[in-house]
């Protein structure tokens, strides 16, 4: 086990040698030359990014501002909103009247009866009602019993 | 035309700013490509990477003196970026690692085939390590490093210095179990 033990450790060992290998790699030559090429080309570029952010740097630093600027993005967003649906047309009912049709004389009416919709797209299966048979006869002791009343308890004990 | 105190004092400001940021970059180039070579494994996207963490440098350079401990803040962007990079790249197959590390790795007193036989040694390693969970990985990979003490590879992972210590026990816990059974393959 402990032959086990030393061998799972010089695994991560070996696995550990690997990784500081590497991070002791040398960076390649003219490395620093080259960066500092390419930073000396993007400095002006990155700062006229930025310029023109900077009169707003310390005009956007006091809570006020931060408050009235805050108060004037909700404002135009409510304000948007309201716009939008002001301007949208009303929206007509979903419920479609049927139009009343004028029966002509001598013409078949319909008598006022009014079409009722098929709601269900299946056909309605009724299950057949079958009474559970322990439930029977008390039903019919009790039905006797009722029906046994005008005779009186001294009939039914006979 | 004559220039304004103002825009003598802007400039006075940018060749500092300059200046500090060339100084980073001699300062601390080599360790930021390390970082980002032990992720990417690749000389090209490291260098690429180190590039991309110098001109997020540049962008923010305003707040450079705010910044207390700059070579842990530089890892921080640079481990960050090469993160990002990663997610986006598909996986290397292991070939490609074995014939970088041939090529990147020293070897005095090696001859080609020894030289092969250890890149492919590394390179199964590394495979291994690929395999941990990426918390597990994060950490041990920033271990390698003997410049960062274990608060350092917290304050760059974002995370406390116990939680480092644990994932680190973890992470070689796992890589025992992992190189069993790639051994048990074999």
């Amino acid at each position: 086990m402990n032959t086990g033990i030393r061998d799972q450790g010089s695994g991560v060992k070996a696995a550990e040698e690997t990784l500081w290998l590497i991070a002791r790699l040398h960076a390649p030559d003219g490395l620093e030359e080259r960066l500092q090429e390419n930073l000396r080309r993007a400095a002006p570029r990155a700062s006229s990014w930025t310029a023109w952010l900077r009169p707003f740097n310390g005009w956007m630093q006091s809570a006020a501002m931060h408050a009235v600027a805050a108060t004037a993005i909700v404002a135009v967003v409510v304000g948007g909103c309201w716009i939008v649906s002001s301007h949208l047309p009303a929206q007509s009912s979903m419920a479609v009247t049927a139009p009343l049709r004028e029966v002509a004389p001598g013409d078949f009416s319909s008598a006022g009866a009014k079409r009722t919709p098929q709601t269900l797209d299946r056909p309605l299966v009724t299950a057949p009602v079958v009474a559970p048979p322990a439930k029977t006869a008390p039903h019919f002791k009790a039905k006797t019993g009722s029906k046994a009343k005008g005779l009186g308890a001294k009939g039914l004990r006979d | 035309m004559q220039k304004t105190d103002k825009s003598l004092a802007d400039e006075a400001r940018r060749a500092a700013e300059e200046r500090a940021l060339a100084a980073l970059v001699s300062q601390y180039a080599s360790t930021l490509y390390r970082v980002a070579y032990s992720v990417l494994r690749n000389a090209a996207d490291a260098e690429d990477a180190v590039q991309e963490t110098f001109l997020r440098v540049l962008r923010h350079r305003e707040t450079l003196c705010e910044v207390r401990d700059q070579r842990v803040w530089l890892i921080r962007i640079v481990w960050n970026v090469v993160l990002d990079r990663k997610r986006r790249m598909k996986t290397r197959p292991e070939t490609d690692d074995v014939v970088e590390l041939a090529r990147v790795l020293p070897a005095e007193g090696l001859s080609a085939e020894e030289r092969f036989a250890a890149a492919q040694h590394h390179a199964r390693m590394l495979a291994c390590v690929e395999q941990l969970p990426a918390k597990e990985r994060q950490v041990m990979m920033l271990s390698a490093f003997e410049e960062l003490s274990s608060v350092e590879i917290a304050a760059v992972i974002g995370i406390t210095e116990s939680s480092v210590r644990s994932r680190l026990f973890r992470a070689r816990n796992l890589m025992a179990g992992l190189l069993d059974h790639a051994r048990s393959l074999r």
